[in-house]
Formats: C-alpha cells, structure tokens, sequence
C-alpha cells in the first residue's frame, strides 16, 4: 500500500465530527493533522479555539461541555502525554464524554500499516500503552476505510460517559 | 492593608448574580461558605484548569457572566491561558486572582514561583485582556466590583489577599477526602441541570 493511502481526507474526518454533532474544537495545532486544522479554520459550523496548551485545550473543552456544546480537543501524541492529569481530571474524574483526536507524531513512514508497538519511536509505541493503563478507551484511524471509527469514538464516550481517544496514524490528506 | 480570601468571596457572591462561577483551590472553599448558587462548579483536584472551563463555558454561553475566581499559583501553572482567553475575546468572561503568595489552597508553606512580585494585571493586558484591575482592600473591592462587572471583557481583577496557614506540627497535613475528586464532575452536572431548567 501505498504512503498516501494512510492518509485519511480532513474533509471526511469534519464531515464525521459535524455528523456526530460537534460545535467547537479546541486544539493545538498538529503536525499530523495539519489538513484538519485548515479545514476547521475555514468551517462556517465548527467554532476553532486555539489554545497556548493541551491542557487548556481540555478544560475549554469541558467548559464547552458543560455549557452545552459538543466540543471536539485536536492535538499531537505529545500534547497527550502533556495533559494527562488534566485529562485525568476533567476527563476521566468528571466521567465527561470527551473525544479527542491525537496525531501520531513522529512515525516513521515504515511503521504505516504496522502495530505502532513496534515503532521505534517511545512517543509513538508508548500512547496505546499509556491510554491502556488509564483506563481510555481508543480507536485507530489509519485509512479511510476506518472512518467509522470516528463515529464509533463519539458513541462510546456518549454511552461510557468518558473520554475517547481517536489515534490518527499518519497525516491527514489535504482534501 | 489585605483582604481575606472568605471576605473576597463574600463580596463577590453579593454582588453577582445568575452568573457562571468557577473556583479554584482557596477559593473554592470560600466561595462554598458564600454562596449556595447552583450554577458554581470548581476546578479540583486540578490546579491550573479554572481559566479554561471559564473560557468553555463563557464561549458557550455567551448570554451570560463567568466569573472565574482562580489562584496566583494556579493561574501560573498555565500562564498562556491568558492568551488563550485573550483570542476568543469572551466578553462575557471576567478573571478573578487571588493573590496570596501561596502555593496551596487555604494551607500554605511554599511561595509561589516568583513570589509577590509577579504582576498578573501586567500580564492580561500585555496578553490582549480588554481590562486589568488591582485591587488592594476589602473596601476597594466593594466600590469598584459593579463597575468591573459591567465591564466588557475579557479582564482581570488582581485581588491582593492575605497569607494563609502553613502546615506544621502542630497542624498536620489531613487525608485528602474521595469528595474532592468527585465534586467537579457533580458540580458540573449541577450546572448543567440548572441551565436546562433556566
């Protein structure tokens, strides 16, 4: 398979966030999801808010939340790995549904298609253990064929009333 | 001369009202004694977050007042909120801090980094807050709230407060109790209950 096949189109990913109801991303900008982000900057329907950190990423979320809206967080594996008690708090203490799309940054292109376990990148092959051990629910988003999976995240933390990651393998395609 | 962190909260849950008021830290507990609103949730056990959810929360309620009521150590655990906050330009949204030097809610040994001269007024305004107060007396506070709360924000009101109590011998640090990690998310729910019946 081909690099560019493991890019999933940004439209499409929007396209499943406002069928699942989302008025607002909160993000910081990610390498990974670079596509995404210029498709929410232009949208007419989901409001942006760039925040200075992931933290603030999640808590403006929750704030959303808790105000009525239906916010999506948009960040990097490292800004996860950032935000965890953050995440911890208002996520998964406050039993909010949350779901938070996460770009793996920094895996290598030979790693496409592959576990990411067996990346040889920590900030990549750590995240899927890291969600693991806090009790996160994920989903992995590495083709179009998978975008299901976008709705299956907005499902789960509706019905768990938690957090759920969507793991966005490689770089979003700009279409 | 300073004031209280109880007779901040206390002036200023007599002088708000139907707002959306987050706490934080010592405030949190003075604002509990001050006011019985339901539409009050605090960011706990969680330093750093209240300017966010306020943001959150002034964003997706734009029709009515957030007070944040926060803390200098707090708000310095993410200082870059204060950009954040700036950018949306929430209107709405006004940002109380609770200048005590302390590192911990309503119990302190450890000063905040910087220590007291960090000036938080300075750093709204030069991060883009539409207005920045400081505010030294209890009496201070009572004459210049209505005004403030008129305000068009995003602005920042630094309250100088008084030192609170350190941990010692003879008051030793107690059990956190499961109800701290379990009111923010019934307090949220709470607000979210009133708003649906407002």
């Amino acid at each position: 398979m081909a690099v560019s096949d493991f890019s999933v189109p940004a439209s499409a990913i929007l396209e499943r966030f406002k069928a699942n109801g989302v008025t607002h991303a909160t993000t910081v900008p990610d390498l990974v999801q670079l596509s995404l982000h210029a498709e929410l900057a232009e949208d007419d329907d989901v409001q942006l808010i760039e925040c200075a950190a992931e933290n603030q990423a999640l808590t403006t979320a929750f704030g959303l939340h808790v105000g009525g809206k239906t916010p999506v967080v948009v960040m990097q594996n490292q800004g996860l790995m950032n935000c965890l008690n953050t995440l911890r708090s208002v996520g998964i203490s406050a039993q909010t549904p949350m779901v938070i799309s996460v770009g793996q940054f920094g895996r290598e292109f030979a790693n496409l298609g592959e576990d990411t376990a067996s990346s040889g990148r920590v900030v990549v092959n750590t995240i899927e253990p890291v969600l693991e051990a806090m009790g996160i629910p994920f989903e992995r988003l590495e083709t179009a064929e998978d975008l299901d999976r976008v709705d299956a995240c907005f499902a789960k933390a509706r019905e768990a009333q938690c957090p759920v990651v969507l793991l966005v393998g490689h770089y979003t395609a700009w279409a | 001369m300073t004031m209280t962190c109880n007779e901040a909260c206390a002036v200023i849950a007599g002088q708000e009202s139907g707002a959306l008021v987050v706490t934080t830290m010592s405030a949190m507990f003075g604002y509990q004694k001050a006011s019985q609103s339901p539409t009050v949730m605090s960011s706990v056990p969680l330093m750093g977050g209240a300017s966010g959810i306020g943001l959150g929360l002034a964003l997706a309620r734009p029709e009515k007042q957030v007070l944040v009521l926060d803390g200098d150590s707090s708000l310095l655990m993410e200082l870059g909120s204060l950009a954040t906050v700036a950018g949306q330009k929430p209107e709405n949204f006004k940002h109380f801090v609770f200048k005590n030097n302390a590192q911990f809610a309503g119990i302190a040994n450890a000063e905040v980094p910087g220590g007291a001269g960090v000036d938080f007024a300075a750093a709204a305004l030069a991060s883009g807050y539409a207005g920045a107060h400081k505010v030294e007396t209890l009496e201070q506070l009572k004459e210049q709230l209505p005004a403030i709360l008129v305000e068009t924000g995003p602005v920042l009101v630094e309250l100088s407060i008084g030192a609170p109590q350190k941990f010692g011998r003879s008051a030793p640090q107690p059990e956190i109790p499961d109800m701290q990690f379990q009111r923010m998310g019934a307090e949220a729910r709470r607000v979210m209950q009133a708003l649906a019946e407002a």
